[in-house]
């Protein structure tokens, strides 16, 4: 049974693979499935990670399996921001559609906006929305459904119009945004992995003025911290965020849909980029 | 483009947020939620990012408004689903999106939702993991235990361990894959 390898090794190539997954797990670094390559080494690799976290127990006592204060600190303050842009956005919503002043004074249920702001999020708008609604008089607290997609194919400027140049292509290159500012809006022309593309700087929740963002190359919402990638989509919506666990340049999932960015026509002449704008 | 006077998050002050009693509950549990899940899956990196994706689900569908034991079976309810997850991209199997794991109140009635049978939260997951480590090594044969606690509790390379054993490198990687295929079935036998 315990039987001592001898020749020939026919397992060799097998073991020399999962000790690649045996080493980073040993070294305390992140294991790579592709080590991996059946249910059997699974469940052997599953069996690894529980010695070795016991192991590292073993080591340095409970607090082997302690996190690291620093992730401890930057969870938090992780939650807080996304605890904030949910709460910001459920309340900014209905603000829109409600006349001023009518739910002045009105004390506010902690508890009542909490279950309210989870039954929103969860599309099923059940009967706790209609009652937490209702409540507080937000009628508007339904996402309404999209008629038609901002961004796109709609012409911005109708009627008389030019092409204003805008800027350079060679001064866009791959994964770069340029401000530009015309009389009649203001927005970014992208280059999205060689796709020279105009979008307007408008935040399509309430209007805010977004930022680039070279890092996560994406257009950013001061106001309440939605992210529109380079093709003007909302990128850390509620839908990112389960698909992937995340979205990258961001720790918080963006809770309503929003339309995607007005989409400016746009040429390129001669190394330069034009947008149409308006006369006035 | 810093044009924004403000920071972009400052709450209104008349927006409420159940914040305090979120960092309460982040307080008393993202440790031992950690070590839950540390010993589940042996490495930071990912303990980090699975303790960060179950408390981000929390900000979103955790109802705060529960009392404080049912709000930790939902933490290690959504962390027992965290875990399932990363263990099937190891296995092949599809993974299961949040949208069908349901929100982590239901009873715990399904193989993939229920807990382990000791309560986790009363239980030092790194003690209770020890135990049943040691109690793994003591079935095995002795030169399957001897290249497990030298990889792993000693943390010996390959080469250090085959140093040790006597016997050359491939040996000691060939005999460490045997011992875990063995370990992994012992394990498996002593849980069902």
């Amino acid at each position: 049974m315990a039987d001592e390898p001898r020749e020939p090794l026919d397992d060799m190539d097998e073991a020399e693979r999962f000790d690649h997954y045996l080493d980073a797990l040993i070294s305390g670094e992140r294991p790579s499935p592709d080590d991996v390559a059946n249910g059997e080494e699974a469940g052997m690799a599953r069996t690894a990670a529980e010695l070795a976290a016991a192991a590292s127990v073993a080591h340095a006592g409970p607090q082997g399996a302690d996190p690291d204060p620093a992730f401890v600190e930057q969870l938090r303050l992780r939650m807080r921001q996304a605890d904030q842009a949910i709460a910001s956005v459920q309340v900014a919503l209905p603000v829109r559609s409600q006349p001023a002043g009518s739910n002045a004074g009105a004390p506010i249920d902690l508890t009542r906006i909490r279950v309210s702001r989870r039954s929103l999020l969860q599309a099923g708008a059940g009967a706790a929305v209609g009652l937490a609604a209702g409540a507080l008089g937000l009628a508007a607290l339904r996402p309404a459904p999209i008629e038609r997609p901002l961004g796109g194919d709609v012409p911005l400027v109708k009627g008389e119009g030019f092409w204003q140049s805008v800027a350079s292509v060679a001064a866009v290159p791959p994964g770069s945004a340029v401000r530009f500012t015309t009389a009649s809006f203001a927005g970014y022309v992208v280059n999205d992995g060689g796709q020279i593309r105009a979008l307007s700087s408008v935040c399509t929740h309430m209007g805010c003025t977004l930022y680039f963002r070279p890092d996560w190359k994406d257009l950013r919402c001061p106001c309440h911290g939605a992210s529109f990638d380079l093709k003007g989509q909302l990128a850390n919506g509620r839908d990112t965020w389960k698909q992937t666990g995340g979205y990258l340049g961001d720790a918080t999932a963006y809770p309503v849909s929003l339309p995607a960015l007005v989409r400016p026509r746009v040429k390129i002449d001669n190394g330069e980029i034009y947008v149409w704008t308006a006369q006035i | 483009m810093a044009t924004r006077s403000d920071p972009p998050s400052t709450p209104d002050p008349a927006v409420p947020s159940s914040r305090g009693r979120f960092e309460e509950i982040y307080d008393a549990q993202v440790v031992p939620i950690y070590r839950f899940i540390y010993a589940r899956v042996g490495n930071a990196p990912d303990a980090e990012d699975l303790t960060a994706q179950v408390f981000m689900r929390a900000v979103e569908q955790l109802d705060t408004s529960r009392d404080m034991g049912q709000i930790v079976s939902w933490l290690y309810r959504v962390s027992q689903n965290a875990i399932a997850d990363y263990w099937r991209a190891f296995y092949r199997l599809p993974v299961i999106g949040a949208d069908q794991m349901g929100a982590g109140w239901e009873p715990a009635d399904t193989a993939a939702t229920t807990p382990d049978a000791e309560e986790p939260s009363t239980v030092g997951g790194g003690e209770r993991a020890r135990k049943q480590v040691e109690s793994l090594l003591r079935r095995l044969p002795a030169n399957y235990r001897r290249v497990l606690e030298l990889r792993f509790i000693q943390r010996l390379t390959v080469a250090e361990t085959a140093d040790e054993m006597g016997i050359t490198r491939g040996n000691a990687k060939v005999l460490q894959y045997r011992a875990l295929r063995k370990a992994a079935l012992v394990g498996e036998a002593a849980d069902g």
